[in-house]
């Protein structure tokens, strides 16, 4: 058996690698030519599974998701950002009324503000009264209490532009905090540290590295995870899994195909990501790192998938068992020094540290440590039984 | 059976339509009666089905990983997880007053400072002394910088609430208050508009500042989630007044990762406390909502899906239970286990009734989508994908809209934005609940028959293409020519949705995408009255004779028409309140084509309505004669849209 499927592997043309023969090495290297390669029947049952991905035109659906959040990538960060940094977004000046015992001090804040024009009044009615005549869009009414500057603030209520409104409010107060904080010095016994100057930057830098690139690369793995189960279960539960096995192939070679084709996608489909991203303005750094990484964790979810699948037999278990070992799995990598979606982020945004590298080693060994234990299993599973 | 003769005076008469009445009620009855056997009969069949699948070793390790993650959770909350540790490198030395702040938060790398290494991208910030100066010439850079002067800032903070001077350390103390504009009324003390909490002094006015711990552990169980203090609008104000609760001393330093940045608001307080109204926490945990559905439906799909493999479901469809008795025992069980977890949920978020009726809709909504994608699917795998889209898409559905909950009324379209305002502690009118939940809920509604549709035996054992199983899901309920108004109308809501992703995918290109735009939503709409029309020709329902297709095509536009108008009235109803659609009505007025205003009424209204039924009439003459007649006549209609569209938007230019 095993003699026929060497020559099925060899391609049957070069006889000169017999088992046991001191040539075989030789004739192994020479048989790792492309149209060899490609008749491994390993490589056959991967490029079958994925082909049928393909036919079923399911990847479409898998694609169409990824290409739809990828060129909304700008826009929800934009869209998810301005609402806790709004003034970042808006070029508008909001126009607030200033009264009361301390209008000096705000005003002169207000000055260095771009974001705010102030307004002086005489009295806090006046103020309160332009205010809900809606000639200005929020009111600052200030009073002298216990040496401390009071300042009621009204904001319009239920308003897009309320959030905006807010913040350039609460930056003017900070400004207005910190000049009184500098003039009481004397009374203060710590010293605050000097605040650096403002600078233009982009609000949506942070999330989009910490949180949108981590959740896109992680989420090719995630599938191919899923996709092997159900690869291997309705094969079993249709029944084709006998017709598979009546090919010269051995339980370990199908499960290899399989597990080959689901992580292959994988690493690809991040691969796109990463240029989808590109496109968009939002620059990724170690690609091939990253690439590591995803195909590492690939690895893994797939082949717990596989294992589960052939100690399971049916789908409905598989799938069960499969989603909950793979959040403990998951949940277990949150004590490592460094957490995955960190790890990424840092290669991502180019800050890598020796430990990132040696986090993303850890990960490719790791993957080929379990597929090698995998087929160790399944080399001991009876076909039978399934 | 009242069956009179019916003929004779009009005593006789009234007592034949009165006798047809009791008889149709006494149909109705009898109906009822028989679903209410059934349904639960097949119900309870399911779930000791599913039950018995799985084998005890397989839940025992269930069970085991179930117990280990409950585990892990607090562990890993405590360990606490930041995304954003070290992505930003600064070169500070020990000496210099800014390192202890740079320190303590975990988002900076500490390096030697080096110019060389900041011209080489290697360092993002370089400071000398207290001063920054040097910066990375790049986005990274800048945003570093601007991420270390928050650092200081909240540093800054938490070093003067050591201090004993409170009037030097926090000199500027705010209320805020959210007053209506161009009112004459102001507002009492006590009104539930106003939020005015005392700030207290030193310690607990910034306690809402720290409540930010809170948030790295993402909703899971800290702080309260009623933040109910006063129905007040403005976020959780009751943070403020909570802060005690919360345990500050681990973010001393003023560390200003991400998550705490984005806790809700407090009205009062040190300038720093207060933020603009999002209700971010309230967000998440109407998140936690929504994620139990995603595993709901992919046991219910695969459970579908079974039914459909080796011809197992063959033994139910001969049975004398209807196809609906069918679908409706199999749902039966998910829609009961979802609610169930949603009750759970409430009842641990201290929410209200409220919260547990505005999920119903989206669960059912998920468990139609569903089960529309299992009749679809051919393979588990490809069902695997078709529920991985109804998770992405439904979730983005129900969550983005409930993101400007207390910004703009049409937040409501998502069923969340009720959860987030009650969990909120805010009133919900009938009218807002009727208009948020009404429309999933008759989603929901056409999926399941256009499901129920392929219900039978030709579409769920064989491996039919899936064009073809569109047209049998649309074929089914036409039975007479009003038939196709109703599916028509019913089809509506998918129209616009689909519009919509048009517009969001083609927006991207910017200008250049309006004529696409255009193109693509005339194809949409002719798609949409006339493939029904052509399923039921295939189906062979109607007779291929032209007045029969002029017919269809009068009722199908018809159809369209009128649940237009009937979407536009829904959304009039909050419009008025959104200063834009405040705007657009009043322009509705001067349209200035000089034609009195009566004229204009009447051609708005009946020029929609005329170019619908001449275009779905002009579709179905192609669809009675063949495929091919109907593809050429559906281009002829798509052209015909578009002329009139450009019409219509010369004459406003």
């Amino acid at each position: 058996m095993s003699e026929g499927r060497d020559r099925w592997r060899d391609g049957g043309e070069d006889r000169s690698g017999e088992p046991g023969d001191p040539d075989s090495g030789g004739a192994l290297l020479a048989s790792l030519t492309l149209p060899n390669v490609l008749r491994d029947p390993r490589v056959v049952i991967a490029r079958r599974d994925v082909a049928s991905l393909s036919r079923e035109k399911t990847i479409v659906l898998a694609l169409f998701i990824q290409l739809f959040v990828a060129a909304f990538s700008s826009f929800l960060v934009v869209g998810l950002t301005s609402l806790y940094d709004p003034g970042s977004v808006s070029g508008t000046q909001v126009v607030v009324g200033v009264s009361g015992e301390h209008t000096d001090a705000l005003i002169e804040a207000a000055e260095e503000q771009d974001g705010v024009r102030a307004v002086g009044f005489s009295t806090n009615e006046e103020a309160r009264g332009a205010y809900v005549d809606g000639e200005l869009n929020a009111a600052l009414l200030t009073t002298d209490s216990e040496g401390r500057i009071t300042v009621e603030v009204l904001a319009p209520e239920e308003n897009i532009r309320t959030t905006l409104i807010v913040t350039e409010i609460r930056d003017l107060l900070e400004a207005v905090e910190r000049n009184e904080r500098i003039a009481r010095a004397g009374s203060l016994d710590r010293q605050t540290v000097p605040v650096p100057g403002e600078v233009d930057a982009s609000p949506y830098f942070g999330f989009t590295y910490t949180v949108l690139v981590p959740l896109l690369l992680f989420l090719p793995p995630f599938i191919s995870g899923s996709i092997a189960v159900d690869a291997f279960t309705e094969e079993v539960e249709r029944g084709t899994m006998e017709l598979l096995r009546v090919a010269p192939v051995t339980l370990v070679d199908i499960v290899d195909g399989k597990a080959m084709g689901m992580i292959a996608i994988a690493p690809l489909q991040a691969a796109l990501w990463i240029l989808l991203l590109g496109f968009n303005g939002i620059q990724v750094a170690n690609p091939l790192s990253l690439l590591v990484v995803v195909s590492a964790f690939a690895t893994v979810v797939v082949v717990v998938g596989l294992l589960l699948g052939i100690l399971t037999g049916t789908r409905r278990q598989a799938q069960l068992l499969y989603s909950v070992v793979v959040l403990l799995v998951f949940g277990t990598l949150v004590f490592l020094p460094e957490h995955p979606a960190t790890t990424v982020a840092k290669l991502a945004v180019d800050s890598p540290t020796t430990l990132t590298f040696a986090h993303v080693a850890g990960y490719a060994v790791a993957a080929v440590a379990l597929y090698l234990l995998a087929r160790a299993v399944t080399r001991r599973t009876d076909p039978e039984a399934l | 059976m009242a069956a009179d003769d019916g003929d004779g005076g009009d005593g006789d008469e009234r007592r034949g339509r009165l006798g047809r009445l009791r008889v149709r009620a006494g149909d109705l009855w009898a109906w009822s009666r028989e679903r209410a056997d059934n349904v639960p009969r097949i119900a309870r069949w399911e779930v000791t089905k599913n039950a018995g699948g799985a084998d005890r070793r397989t839940i025992a390790v269930a069970l085991l990983a179930i117990v280990g993650i409950a585990i892990l959770v607090p562990l890993a909350a405590g360990h606490g997880v930041a995304l954003d540790e070290g992505i930003y490198r600064v070169g500070v030395s020990e000496e210099s007053p800014l390192y202890e702040p740079v320190a303590a938060d975990s988002t900076f790398a500490i390096q030697e400072p080096s110019p060389s290494a900041v011209r080489a991208d290697r360092q993002d910030v370089l400071v000398r002394g207290a001063q920054v100066r040097r910066i990375a010439d790049s986005q990274k850079g800048r945003a570093a910088a601007s991420e270390l002067r928050a650092t200081v800032e909240s540093y800054n903070d938490a070093l003067m609430d050591e201090e004993d001077n409170v009037s030097a350390a926090f000199p500027v103390v705010v209320n805020l208050t959210y007053v209506e504009q161009d009112a004459a009324r102001t507002l009492a003390v006590g009104d539930t508009d106003e939020e005015t909490l005392e700030s207290g002094s030193g310690g607990d006015g910034t306690g809402s500042e720290t409540d930010g711990g809170a948030g790295t552990g993402d909703g899971g169980g800290t702080g309260d989630g009623d933040g109910t203090a006063g129905g007040a609008n403005g976020g959780d104000s009751a943070d403020g007044g909570d802060g005690g609760g919360s345990d500050s001393q681990g973010t001393t330093g003023g560390g200003t990762s991400l998550t705490e940045r984005l806790t809700g608001g407090s009205g009062s307080g040190a300038p720093s406390d207060i933020s603009p109204p999002f209700p971010f926490r309230s967000l998440v945990l109407a998140f936690v909502f929504v994620l139990p559905l995603n595993f709901v439906i992919q046991a219910y799909g695969s459970t579908i899906l079974g039914e459909r493999l080796n011809r197992r479901g063959e033994l139910l469809l001969v049975s004398p239970v209807s196809r609906l008795d069918i679908v409706a025992g199999k749902t039966l069980p998910y829609f009961a286990g979802a609610m169930a977890v949603a009750t759970l949920i409430t009842v641990a978020l201290q929410g209200s009734h409220v919260s547990v009726l505005a999920v119903a809709p989206l669960a059912l909504l998920f468990l139609s989508a569903t089960f529309l994608g299992a009749m679809f699917a051919r393979s588990f795998k490809e069902l695997t994908f078709v529920t991985v889209t109804i998770t992405v898409s439904l979730t983005t559905y129900a969550f983005v809209p409930a993101i400007f909950t207390d910004v703009t009324p049409i937040a409501l379209i998502s069923p969340l934005t009720l959860v987030v305002r009650d969990l909120q502690g805010q009133a919900v009118g009938l009218g807002q609940f009727a208009f948020s939940t009404l429309p999933p809920t008759l989603t929901a509604t056409v999926l399941f028959g256009l499901g129920l549709g392929l219900y039978r035996e030709e579409d769920m054992f064989t491996q039919r293409p899936i064009p073809l199983k569109v047209l049998d899901a649309l074929a089914a309920p036409l039975v007479r020519y009003r038939s196709v108004a109703l599916v028509t109308a019913v089809l509506l809501p998918f129209v616009l949705v689909a519009e919509l992703v048009v517009v969001a995918l083609l927006f991207a290109l910017g200008e250049a995408s309006i004529p696409f735009i255009l193109v693509a939503v005339a194809v949409i709409e002719e798609l949409a009255k006339s493939l029904h029309v052509y399923a039921g020709y295939e189906h062979a329902r109607y007779d291929r004779r032209a007045k029969t297709a002029l017919i269809l095509g009068f009722f199908s536009g018809l159809g369209f028409f009128v649940a237009e108008k009937f979407a536009l009235i829904a959304q009039l109803v909050d419009l008025p309140e959104v200063p834009a659609g405040r705007a657009a009505l009043e322009s509705q007025a001067t349209l200035g084509t000089g034609l009195p205003l009566p004229v204009v009424l009447v051609g708005l209204l009946f020029a929609p309505l005329v170019l619908h039924v001449v275009t779905a009439a002009i579709s179905s003459l192609g669809a009675s004669r063949g495929k091919r007649p109907y593809v050429v006549a559906l281009a002829v209609a798509v052209v015909v849209h578009l002329a009139y569209n450009l019409t219509v938007v010369s004459l406003y230019v």
